[in-house]
């Protein structure tokens, strides 16, 4: 019999995933640009995908568009990143309980329940603090590759105190923080436990119940990870397909709408 | 053919246009803060009362008198005092029922209470005992005298109560209307609902029953058809931001009930009719308002209240639309949140201001409870 092929598009603020998935259940091929709304990364994933699965759009039956630019993608349906985030987060993971997923300019905590439902969520307020542009703002106050920030971290001997409040009033104080010759790594680690106590007061409001998981693009920031880990004291799991979960999710409720609808 | 989209489009009408039309009638107007104010009064003067919810826009003039941060009503009331937007009026009418209001009765009074009769209406916040209906009755006695000069007549008792008995009336055929709405969703959209409610504030109440009685006449005349979107409940101070009910509209979530400041919270509550005191009768009816998160609820009913609209009505969930820096409904939220999620109703909430243009976040999270209802 025929697989069928749907396909997931995530159209976030800072990048563009795309999944192709067969049969709802099998990630075929998979691609991620760091070009986000508004930008041709939407095109350029697709095509990567699709020539990664050795099919065309013609092979496709139904597409998904999430994200931030969900709406400005003509697919067959949108739906929100935070279901898609939802549904995606519980195929990577298995059995989860709250997805903590921090994007480009949105911080969401999910809560789902025993079948993977998406129960309560909570998103962030229209700040930036908390989420993925706080940290490229600080990459560029401080000259470190946002890639790097993870290593900075790990060798970090203190933390340095950044405001959780305000971008704005956070990059001066890390400005502050440089004049007086704070080392570079210990204002990385109080940057991401800026962040992380920050979206760790988001995640109180809907509850924190393990198992933890973490998605989005900041999930490969293994600071983040680690000062959320410890500003919630419990154990976060992460996956290399995390920044996928979105497309993901889409991918298989394209699947589950094209057997609806068949 | 269906006549109910013609007496919809009555509804659809601007302040500005009301405004002209009652200039042009010779007929004073008062502008009238929120919420739960002696309207009845106003409108048996002779004058028209005009509720002040600040409209959408930026704000500019107002920063001069209140922090950014700041309840957004209150800082487009007094924006449109400075900015000559409310000149039209004969006298404004400030309660002080929280902490913002109670600013803005006293900034507009110092901006522009040289140029526009200003009217402070106290109230007591033990409205249910005895000595604060007394205390609410005397304020009302000082409303009616600084009415009275303003309008250069007087107003009598009776006049009074044939106000309350029209208010009544619209309020009943208001209750009527939002039971009637909630099984045409096709018809009655949440931007029409918002429009058909809210106009109350500002046009004569008499047109508005006369209006409204052949709205829900003509309403019943229609088929009622299956709904295939989703049933929700709307909560908070104000909802009629365009924007806001487009993307309920988008996404299929139709309002079945409300208990939403600007609309059902007025109307829910009727005032005593034939007593042989109306004036009283006004002020015992701020002690009979139950489950208003301005109005001192020791016993914080408003949750029990809701959680009764949602049974009743077959909702699918709640929304809740926090005014941002609203504090009453701050105060709220916490309590609601725990009552909601221990019925096992869903409830989602944004947060609003009337200087917002972008709702992307609201938006995709009203997206997605549409998707988990």
């Amino acid at each position: 019999m025929d697989k069928i092929y749907t396909l997931g598009i995530d159209i976030g603020s800072t990048s563009s995933k795309c999944v192709v998935m067969a049969d709802g259940s099998d990630v075929v091929s998979s691609a991620i640009i760091e070009k986000g709304a508004g930008t041709d990364g939407v095109d350029i994933v697709l095509e990567k995908a699709l020539g990664d699965a050795g099919i065309t759009m013609d092979d496709i039956k139904m597409t998904i568009s999430t994200g931030y630019g969900r709406k400005s993608y003509n697919g067959d349906k949108d739906m929100s990143e935070l279901s898609c985030h939802a549904k995606g987060g519980a195929y990577i993971f298995g059995e989860v309980a709250t997805i903590i997923d921090i994007g480009g300019q949105d911080a969401k905590v999910l809560r789902l329940d025993k079948n993977g439902q998406l129960q309560n969520f909570v998103m962030n307020d229209k700040c930036a603090a908390g989420t993925g542009r706080f940290l490229e703002v600080m990459a560029n106050v401080l000259h470190v590759d946002l890639n790097e920030f993870g290593e900075y971290d790990a060798q970090a001997t203190e933390r340095t105190p950044i405001s959780s409040t305000c971008t704005v009033f956070a990059e001066s104080e890390v400005i502050s923080c440089l004049a007086n010759n704070a080392d570079v790594k210990n204002i990385i680690k109080g940057i991401h436990y800026s962040v992380a106590s920050r979206v760790a007061g988001q995640a109180k409001r809907v509850g924190v119940v393990p198992p933890v998981v973490m998605t989005g693009g900041v999930s490969r920031n293994s600071g983040v990870v680690r000062a959320l880990e410890e500003e919630l004291d419990t154990s976060i799991a992460v996956s290399e397909d995390s920044q996928l979960a979105g497309a993901i999710g889409a991918a298989i409720y394209a699947y589950e709408s094209y057997l609806k609808n068949k | 053919m269906s006549n109910v989209a013609n007496v919809l489009g009555k509804f659809d009408v601007s302040i500005a246009e009301l405004v002209k039309k009652y200039q042009a009638e010779g007929k004073k107007m008062i502008g009238v803060s929120p919420i739960h104010m002696p309207v009845e009064m106003v409108y048996a003067s002779g004058m028209i009362p005009m509720g002040l919810w600040g409209g959408s826009g930026e704000v500019s003039a107002a920063k001069e008198y209140f922090p950014a941060f700041y309840c957004s009503i209150v800082q487009r009331v007094m924006e449109m005092s400075l900015t000559g937007q409310l000149d039209c009026l004969s006298g404004i009418m400030v309660s002080i029922q929280c902490d913002s209001l109670k600013a803005l009765g006293q900034n507009i009074r110092r901006a522009v209470g040289d140029k526009i009769p200003y009217i402070h209406v106290a109230m007591a916040q033990n409205r249910k005992l005895e000595c604060g209906v007394d205390f609410n009755e005397t304020q009302y006695r000082k409303v009616k005298n600084q009415l009275e000069e303003i309008k250069g007549d007087f107003f009598s008792d009776e006049d009074i109560e044939k106000a309350i008995k029209l208010y009544n009336k619209s309020k009943k055929l208001m209750q009527e209307f939002v039971a009637v709405a909630a099984d045409y969703p096709q018809i009655i959209t949440p931007s029409k609902r918002s429009q058909v409610l809210t106009i109350a504030n500002y046009m004569d109440r008499a047109e508005y029953v006369e209006l409204l009685e052949e709205l829900i006449a003509e309403l019943k005349k229609e088929e009622v058809k299956p709904w295939d979107g989703k049933k929700i409940v709307t909560t908070g101070i104000m909802t009629s931001l365009p924007s806001l009910n487009e993307i309920l509209e988008e996404n299929k979530l139709a309002i079945v009930e409300d208990e939403v400041a600007e609309e059902s919270r007025q109307f829910r509550t009727l005032v005593d009719e034939d007593t042989d005191n109306p004036i009283r009768a006004l002020a015992k009816y701020l002690g009979d308002i139950e489950g208003c998160s301005v109005m001192y609820d020791a016993d914080k009913l408003r949750s029990d209240m809701i959680i009764e609209k949602v049974k009743k009505s077959g909702a699918d969930g709640v929304l809740y639309v926090q005014t941002k820096f609203c504090d009453p409904e701050e105060f709220d939220y916490p309590i609601f949140k725990k009552a909601l999620e221990n019925a096992g109703i869903k409830m989602v909430m944004i947060e609003v201001d009337q200087q917002m243009t972008n709702f992307e976040q609201a938006r995709t999270s009203l997206q997605t409870f549409a998707e988990m209802l």
